[in-house]
């Protein structure tokens, strides 16, 4: 769920990267006030890494393709360092795949940054008391808000000449087609949360 | 001849002369000739065609305008003949937020396509998903060598 080149007017594409870049400015002067800032690299690295191949895993949903996000559990497993993370990721993924756009990446990045940071405060907000219920909740609303904002980006974007109808239904098509994803999600957060508690619940995120 | 009939003669010969015309009013015409159509094919990674995705199309000497719109078929293929302009023409292709755009250079002699990106084999991707855990690796052990290590730049 990346917008690519070539579609969004230009004024929006430097929205974004204004919107994106206060975002960036923003967390990474929270980054910059935690306690020890160097101590979740190593973790902000390896999942930059998987949300980077993540886009490479396509679940065919008939009639189209799926890709997973995984911004609720970037959100989650990070906090504030997601927003790095997933910019460093959409560029590579931009860069070397072909998927999104360099003009696009702000607004990619206003795509899965905030549902990121959703998912963190949930997280961080009533993860120690109910678990299972909030990874769910962060894993499949982080999924759920994102896809409203594409939608609400995307019908903002759209030029005068194109049939607003036809570009509707499809994209509720599109949204019925990512279901399967929303739920897929919230199951991938729940796992990572369980069996990290099992096996090194040093390393549970817990804000 | 009588003057009646010369008259009825003369009515015969106008009715004659005139039928033509007016059968042309409800006669179809048809005429072809050869032109050069750009046919499209618009299809995600996967390989899944763009099934009736919306298609917009530039012309070179306005690129603000659009020149033509259409619905994409079933295969997500599209024709369209564009006009004798020669100049870099600009076609969208676009569903629910994805799509394409794509440039086609059409010189004097042929039109030159450019497609807009070729696809990568998965051996690439791996690759280059492989480059980037490497580098993320990399990251990851440099972050975690120098904690607890003095800061050497202070």
């Amino acid at each position: 769920m990346h917008l690519p080149d070539g579609l969004m007017p230009v004024e929006m594409a430097l929205a974004g990267y204004a919107g994106s870049g206060l975002l960036a400015a923003i967390s990474l002067s929270r980054i910059k006030h935690l306690p020890d800032p160097s101590a979740l690299v190593p973790r902000a690295a390896m999942l930059t890494t998987v949300f980077f191949a993540a886009s490479l895993v396509a679940i065919p949903v008939p009639p189209t393709t799926v890709h997973l996000m995984l911004a609720g559990l970037l959100g989650v497993m990070l906090g504030w360092f997601a927003i790095p993370a997933i910019l460093v990721g959409l560029f590579l993924q931009a860069v070397l795949f072909g998927h999104g756009g360099l003009t696009t990446l702000g607004l990619n990045g206003l795509i899965l940054g905030p549902p990121a940071l959703l998912a963190f405060w949930l997280w961080r907000a009533a993860g120690r008391r109910w678990p299972d219920v909030v990874a769910v909740c962060a894993g499949s609303g982080a999924v759920v808000v994102a896809l409203f904002i594409f939608a609400a980006l995307v019908l903002a974007g759209m030029p005068v000449a194109l049939d607003a109808r036809a570009e509707q239904t499809a994209l509720w098509a599109f949204m019925l087609a990512h279901v399967p994803l929303v739920l897929a999600e919230g199951l991938i957060v729940l796992v990572v949360l369980r069996v990290l508690r099992r096996t090194a619940p040093q390393l549970l995120p817990h804000g | 001849m009588s003057l009646r009939c010369r008259s009825a003669l003369l009515l015969c010969l106008a009715l004659v002369v005139s039928a033509p015309q007016m059968a042309l009013a409800h006669a179809a015409i048809m005429e072809a000739e050869v032109a050069q159509a750009i046919r499209l094919h618009a299809f995600y990674e996967t390989g899944e065609p763009m099934s009736q995705a919306q298609v917009i199309i530039y012309a070179p000497d306005d690129p603000a305008q659009v020149w033509g719109q259409g619905i994409a078929d079933m295969d997500g293929r599209y024709e369209f003949i564009p006009d004798a302009i020669a100049g870099r023409w600009s076609v969208q292709v676009r569903q629910a937020g994805h799509g394409v755009m794509a440039h086609l250079e059409i010189g004097a002699n042929a039109p030159v396509i450019t497609v807009s990106s070729t696809p990568d084999t998965w051996a690439q991707r791996a690759l280059m998903v492989a480059l980037v855990a490497w580098g993320a690796l990399g990251t990851a052990l440099y972050a975690r060598s120098r904690k607890g290590k003095p800061d050497a730049s202070a």
